[in-house]
């Protein structure tokens, strides 16, 4: 395949174009990319030199990720302009344009902000080096629990690759295995890192397949994993691995009268083009479910089907027979259920091979229907009756809990049930999110720990 | 078997160092497997159902697609049934020898002494052309025992004036660790392996490594190791599981740079296989050439059975034909790329060996060996 766009691995010894590449398909399945894919040798001998490396100094990786924030936001790399790399963004991923500009944005002001909120995670009585003058009384020393961290990503959403620049903020050396269908991120992100001043010993990115990603996760000290319950449960009992599983974020309208909230609500299931792990997955009403299920239908309903290249594009496209096979799951697995919008589908087709995938309400009976739990890369969202008596219960394993109404009782057992990561109290849309406020708890919690040091 | 004076045939007993013309050793292979004096009564038995006559149907390359793929028997075939009458007796057998064992219970095959000879000469002869000298000595971490390539070492040595360094390895032991998802197992047992090569790199002179990809793969890892490597050996020879292409180039470029680096593809069912082609003029694949006209190779549409046009990836049909040993139309359990072969060559060379995801209904393991 001669004359096609290359995304080299960026591995030890600077960029790499195998000879083992791999298409990446757009969403009419032509091949927007070849994708260099390393072998197991090169994994080794490119983890080996991380583990060889040495870290920059504190304040010389901020002034790099600031640095890396802007060569990312403007730079041109592997032959992509800024807004090159967009478009081939959205032309892969199938994501809205506007939505990966603005993960790109976003992706660059935490680079800009990662040493700041990386130290956020600071224990309040732990200071960040022995040569602190506390530690000649005796104090507590944040340090890191291993020098190398690998990160299997995702490729759903750019906004994953946001996560990990933490990482590098606490002085740790990455190894990023990039998703096959969306590289195009975190080599734009790694070869600016490179460039700001991280050595190859410090940060590479290893395109792999996938009998060789556990080699990148089994190799390093710690490591981060996107999957689905799988992956989860697979890592479930291995403390040296942090997963990204699902989010199956929630919005509970706990009395308030939701007509005041409808924005918040539809821009919860659809931001993102609902793609997002932090997208709403379910809608529990306490009162009529119906006119709530109706409402979003309505407004869900006026969402433009355009290819995901188009400035107005707000709905996620997949290749045809992806999207067929989404739809036939969720057809599938709504049986029995009212459906509000996409009772006969959720695909539209574009003509060009590929095919946006349509808004989808269906209301179930219960707090507890089995469907709130299911998690599709488009807005689609389960509308379910809730009374008090049902409790936190059917809100347990969410990422996000966005409530309305409510009293303090049932806010407090919320932020205390252990499976519900973020809880939102008022009129905030599920994807809210901060640099310096945790999405899935703080990375510093998952790779650091204090010892004491006592240096009298 | 019965003391009697052996047989011989001018093509078939023809100098190792000459090469046959494939059509003359297919007719005279078919004669002598298929007649009473001096084809093996496994043979001779099986001839009697198909549904065709070898000695006047057989003449070409192309025929042999006539014969049914005949390896699945060889699990159960007594050895001695396997050997021509024509041999005088069992002092002209080398050995007997086993598949991997990779798709079930082992099949086998016999090694005649003539073979041996054969073979030897055509590993000599790739050794000569890169300029190997001889009196190396050789340390080889493969597999022995059942598995031919042992023997083959044993005797490569010795003929090339060398001592022969081994460490023991089972690869079934491997290959079921894997297949009953005890990875760390076989990663123990390949650190054992390569624990024993330590004391050998470190104490003895070799000028030859015989391993597996898998296990370059390992040794690389430890710098000391790649430290003596890279002072001791001249020559690498790698076989028994694949090495793609950008592993073989790193190897070349950044682990063992200066030290030259020979593959071997073959299979226990064809007695050998084929060696790496000295010259492969700049492309990036590591081409094998088989030990034409005796053992050949055709990459075929597994469904079809027709070949794959050159350059395209096709399943792995292998033929073994010589005076001891008849096996057709090996259906291997790799896929690989159909390349042009040299002029002469009997079929097809191949490139980017790779093994097929299941096989007969069993998942393939390649494991660390």
């Amino acid at each position: 395949m001669p004359g096609h766009h290359q995304v080299d691995a960026l591995g030890h010894a600077g960029p790499y174009r195998a000879v083992h590449r791999e298409a990446v398909p757009d969403v009419t399945g032509a091949c927007a990319a070849e994708l260099s894919i390393v072998p197991r040798l090169f994994v080794q001998r490119s983890l080996a030199a991380l583990r060889r490396g040495v870290s920059l100094p504190a304040e010389a990786r901020g002034k790099a990720l600031s640095r890396a924030a802007e060569l990312f936001a403007t730079g041109n790399f592997g032959g992509l302009s800024a807004e090159a790399y967009q478009h081939c963004v959205s032309r892969v991923s199938g994501l809205p344009l506007p939505v990966v500009r603005a993960a790109a944005s976003i992706i660059a002001d935490t680079a800009r902000q990662a040493q700041t909120s990386a130290y956020a995670a600071l224990p309040r009585g732990a200071v960040t080096s022995w040569s602190d003058r506390a530690t000649r009384e005796g104090a507590a020393v944040w340090t890191r629990r291993g020098e190398v961290f690998a990160v299997n990503a995702a490729g759903n959403h750019p906004g994953v690759h946001a996560l990990w620049l933490e990482a590098l903020a606490l002085g740790y050396r990455l190894a990023v295995r990039p998703s096959r269908k969306e590289p195009f991120t975190p080599y734009r992100l790694v070869a600016a890192l490179h460039e700001a001043g991280f050595g190859t010993d410090q940060i590479v990115l290893l395109p792999t397949d996938h009998s060789v990603a556990d080699d990148i996760v089994n190799q390093a000290d710690l490591a981060l994993a996107y999957g689905g319950d799988d992956v989860v449960a697979k890592y479930a009992n291995n403390t040296r691995v942090l997963t990204q599983g699902p989010g199956r974020s929630k919005i509970l309208l706990a009395g308030a009268d939701w007509q005041d909230h409808l924005d918040m609500i539809v821009d919860s299931v659809s931001n993102e083009g609902g793609t997002a792990c932090v997208n709403a997955t379910a809608v529990l009403v306490h009162g009529d479910p119906a006119p709530v299920a109706q409402a979003i239908a309505e407004r869900l309903r006026a969402l433009p089907s355009l290819p995901p290249e188009d400035e107005r594009a707000r709905l996620p496209v997949q290749p045809v027979a992806a999207a067929r096979a989404l739809e036939q799951f969720l057809l599938r697995h709504a049986e029995g259920t009212t459906a509000w919008l996409g009772k006969d589908g959720v695909v539209e087709e574009l003509g060009d091979g590929s095919a946006a995938l349509r808004p989808a309400v269906f209301q179930v009976g219960r707090a507890d229907a089995p469907q709130t739990g299911i998690e599709l890369g488009f807005p689609c969202v389960w509308v379910a009756p809730w009374s008090p008596s049902d409790g936190i219960a059917p809100l347990r394993h969410s990422l996000v809990v966005t409530v309305v109404g409510g009293d303090d009782t049932l806010i407090d057992s919320l932020v205390q049930e252990p499976t519900i990561r973020n809880v939102y109290v008022g009129n905030h849309p599920t994807y809210w999110m901060r640099p310096g406020v945790p999405h899935d708890a703080y990375l510093g919690e998952f790779l650091m720990k204090t010892k004491a040091v006592l240096s009298s | 078997m019965a003391q009697h004076s052996s047989y011989s045939d001018p093509i078939l007993d023809c100098p190792a160092t000459e090469t046959p013309r494939p059509e003359e050793l297919i007719e005279a292979a078919m004669k002598w497997h298929f007649s009473p004096q001096t084809g093996s009564p496994y043979w001779l038995e099986r001839a009697k159902s198909l549904p065709f006559d070898p000695i006047r149907d057989v003449r070409t390359f192309e025929d042999l697609k006539l014969f049914p793929n005949v390896a699945n028997e060889l699990r159960d075939v007594r050895a001695e049934d396997l050997i021509p009458r024509g041999y005088a007796s069992l002092s002209d057998l080398y050995g007997v020898y086993e598949s991997g064992g990779t798709t079930g219970a082992p099949k086998r095959v016999v090694c005649m002494v003539d073979w041996m000879d054969r073979w030897l000469a055509f590993s000599q002869r790739h050794l000569d052309a890169r300029g190997v000298p001889r009196g190396l000595n050789w340390l080889a971490l493969m597999p022995d025992g059942p598995h031919i390539f042992g023997a083959a070492l044993r005797e490569g040595a010795r003929r090339s004036s060398g001592i022969l360094f081994t460490i023991d390895m089972d690869p079934r032991w491997v290959k079921k660790c894997i297949a009953e998802g005890r990875a760390e197992d076989a990663g123990r047992y390949a650190e054992h392996l390569i624990h024993q090569a330590r004391f050998l790199l470190q104490t003895q002179d070799a000028g030859v490594l015989i391993t597996t990809p898998p296990l370059l793969e390992r040794i690389a890892k430890y710098d000391d190791l790649v430290e003596l490597i890279n002072r001791k050996i001249k020559i690498i020879q790698w076989g028994g599981a694949h090495m793609d292409a950008d592993t073989r180039r790193l190897f070349q470029t950044e682990v063992f740079p200066g030290i030259q680096m020979q593959g071997g593809y073959g299979s226990t069912m064809v007695l050998g296989g084929s060696l790496e082609r000295t010259d492969a003029g700049g492309t990036d694949w590591c081409i094998f050439d088989p030990l034409s006209p005796y053992i050949s190779f055709s990459v075929v549409d597994p469904a079809t059975g027709h070949p794959v046009p050159y350059g395209q990836r096709g399943q792995v049909v292998m033929n073994h034909i010589s005076k001891g040993m008849l096996l057709v139309n090996n259906l291997e359990r790799d896929t690989a790329v159909r390349v042009e072969p040299p002029p002469g060559q009997m079929g097809d060379s191949v490139a980017d060996v790779k093994p097929v995801a299941s096989f007969d209904n069993q998942q393939v393991i390649e494991g660390v060996y």
